[in-house]
């Protein structure tokens, strides 16, 4: 037998676990078992074996010694056996721990360093590579280390500064949007699904976040570069279960218009060919006081749009065509 | 020459008291007695005339140094904060420097830094500090070390400036090995103190006069020019390609975001980016990010004549055609003597007319406050 098998059965390989007992006498003062520990756990270490390693530090340490130095260097190494695992969180703790016992532990500060680093604390990342310094002010992993957390907080903030700014342009144009709407007397009614307070605030002080919710599609009621609304519409065909969206129905465009180019050519459910431009009835609905209303294919969607009784949801304006 | 009106009236005829001050500073006159002759001597050191009579007394200079770094702290506090008043005079730096190895044991306390900021604005002064300080084995570390604190001495930056007016102080400002000049640079925008942040930027501003460093201070290692350059920019918005293009650390700044109040901050900024430009790798960096765009919007705004004058100057280096062969690195170009001379000339004149607008303003010199 070459390699010492992981786990010692005393029933099965008496002679091993003898030798176990040998090594890890419990008449030994806890020093000495916590170093045979700790050299165990660096044999496992050097074989990439880190869970044994981690859990061979971890007996040395519930040894409890009374050698901090011995203490230090058992956090220290379980520490990098656990950021090995990606266990960087504990790494750290074991760090802290180990920077505790002894403060000018180099390895140990350079450990909770690197955790830092992985943990995205970059501001934390530098204050513990200056400790680091503080002892060695020439240490090359530390000096690097510092250069990179510098570099990488620096980006981070600009990335927030990023956010806030694009933030903040997109706030900008939903106001303007809104103001658009108002302009044309659209009244607008907040989704039903928000929240009872954002109802409170009523219409004129319409929660803009209605405009993220965004349908399946994508689409959203815009400003194009001339300064017209353009909307999302959506056709239902009650009979025949059927849709047809328009992401982009421009306000100043005529229902008749489109119809025109979606019954161009006959659908392929309409087997009896009953949908032809000219025959079509155009509804929208009232869903408070549950009413249909006609409106005329003649009318642009504006027209439509500032109808006293059409109230627009921030999601596609619904129609409902049937046939006559 | 009569100095009864130092302010210090209550105590007594002035050089007779400074006789029986020294006495009370020593350490026979008990603890007491020397905490209130330091207080008194601060007290003094609170006016010019005062400031005069104490430098002029090695003894006092000396007796006030060894209660600095003695043990009582009210004590030793009012003496170091009357030996940072006493040495803006130079009287007093010969006995300053004879015991400078207790000055460099303060280090790197606040006041220490203040009194030792004053020395070195001798280069001489400056010299030997830099001396002690090697012979102390950690060179400069101690203070590049303070700057990592969570608030520095805000004399710090002073004695920085100072000590890079020297070659050597300079090297060890920029010690590849450590991290040297890389812990100056957040100091450009330090809000907390003007004297720090002004220290730190005559001192980056010195290092910028060595051209062979120019590559490895421009590079990702240093990455000095963001830190030149954000406290000029303004929160001007910029088209996103611009802003896409500048360092990261001056893109998207906030609506608040204000310019460097300072003029001569501002011009100290504007110089060293212009030394920085006097080699070619220098000024292909300098051009390549974004700097023409942060002058542009600063040269709108820009006040003060001279700051303005040293906005003009640079843009006109980056946006101008590059000079000829053998004139690449302008720090070594050789200049023809009659130029030389029309330029003293004109230095000479420039410092005697600064110097009538001084008398004139009738300013004091501020012994807190020194000046690169």
């Amino acid at each position: 037998m070459k390699r010492c098998p992981a786990e010692i059965d005393a029933a099965q390989q008496p002679d091993l676990a003898c030798l176990q007992s040998l090594l890890f006498d419990e008449e030994q003062g806890p020093a000495e078992l916590a170093r045979m520990y700790k050299n165990e756990g660096n044999e496992y270490f050097r074989e990439r074996d880190y869970k044994r390693a981690v859990i061979a530090y971890t007996e040395g340490l519930k040894k409890k010694c009374e050698d901090p130095e011995l203490n230090a260097v058992l956090h220290t190494n379980r520490g990098a056996a656990q950021f090995y695992l990606g266990n960087y969180r504990s790494a750290l703790n074991d760090a802290v721990q180990a920077k505790k016992l002894k403060p000018t532990h180099l390895k140990a500060i350079i450990r909770g360093a690197l955790c830092h680093m992985e943990l995205k604390n970059f501001s934390e990342a530098i204050a513990w590579c200056e400790e680091g310094l503080r002892i060695d002010a020439k240490e090359k992993k530390l000096v690097e280390m510092r250069a990179k957390a510098d570099k990488l907080k620096r980006a981070e903030e600009r990335d927030a500064r990023k956010a806030k700014v694009m933030e903040k342009k997109e706030q900008c144009q939903k106001e303007i949007l809104l103001a658009a709407i108002k302009e044309r007397n659209i009244k607008l009614v907040l989704e039903p699904s928000n929240e009872e307070e954002e109802l409170a605030h009523g219409l004129a002080e319409i929660s803009l976040d209605g405009f993220h919710s965004d349908n399946a599609t994508g689409a959203k009621v815009h400003l194009d570069a001339d300064g017209n609304l353009n909307w999302p519409v959506l056709f239902l065909y009650p009979e025949h279960e059927q849709t047809d969206f328009i992401a982009a129905f421009h306000e100043n465009s005529r229902f008749i218009d489109h119809l025109m180019l979606m019954f161009a050519e006959l659908p392929p459910w309409d087997l009896e060919r009953k949908y032809l431009p000219s025959n079509l009835e155009l509804y929208f609905e009232d869903e408070e006081r549950a009413e249909m209303y006609e409106l005329n294919p003649e009318h642009t969607l504006l027209q439509v749009l500032q109808h006293e009784s059409q109230k627009v949801i921030v999601k596609p304006v619904l129609l409902t065509c049937t046939v006559l | 020459e009569t100095e009864t009106g130092s302010g210090s009236a209550a105590h007594g005829p002035p050089r007779a008291a400074l006789s029986e001050l020294s006495a009370l500073l020593a350490p026979a006159a008990g603890e007491a007695v020397r905490a209130g002759a330091a207080e008194t001597a601060l007290a003094l050191s609170g006016s010019a005339a005062g400031r005069r009579m104490l430098a002029g007394r090695p003894a006092v200079v000396a007796a006030l140094l060894e209660l600095a770094a003695g043990p009582c702290p009210p004590a030793a506090r009012d003496a170091l904060g009357c030996l940072v008043n006493v040495s803006a005079e130079p009287a007093a730096h010969g006995p300053l420097l004879a015991a400078l190895p207790t000055l460099l044991g303060l280090l790197p306390a606040g006041p220490a830094c203040g009194v030792l900021a004053n020395l070195c604005r001798e280069r001489g002064a400056a010299r030997r500090v830099l001396r002690g300080l090697r012979e102390r084995g950690s060179g400069l570390t101690p203070l590049l070390q303070a700057l990592g604190e969570p608030r520095p001495p805000p004399q710090l930056g002073p004695l920085l400036c100072n000590l890079s007016q020297l070659p050597e102080g300079r090297r060890g400002l920029l010690d590849r090995s450590r991290c040297s000049v890389q812990r100056l640079l957040p100091f450009t925008q330090y809000k907390d103190s003007t004297v720090h942040r002004r220290g730190v930027v005559g001192a980056l501003r010195n290092c910028c006069f060595e051209a062979e460093d120019h590559e490895w201070l421009l590079s990702e290692e240093v990455d000095i020019l963001p830190f030149l350059l954000l406290p000029l920019a303004g929160p001007e918005e910029f088209p996103e390609d611009e802003m896409e293009r500048l360092p990261l650390d001056l893109q998207y700044l906030p609506q608040d975001k204000q310019r460097e109040e300072e003029p001569d901050i501002r011009k100290m900024l504007l110089e060293a980016i212009m030394l920085l430009t006097a080699t070619k790798p220098g000024r292909h960096v300098v051009r390549d990010k974004g700097t023409y765009v942060i002058l542009r919007e600063l040269h709108r705004c820009e006040q003060e004549p001279d700051v303005l004058a040293a906005c003009e100057n640079l843009i006109q280096v980056l946006i101008g055609d590059e000079p000829g062969p053998g004139m690449e690195n302008l720090l070594e170009v050789k200049i023809p003597e009659e130029v030389e001379e029309q330029l003293q000339r004109g230095d000479r004149e420039e410092e005697r007319w600064r110097r009538e607008e001084e008398e004139a303003g009738g300013s004091t010199p501020c012994p807190e406050e020194p000046s690169g």
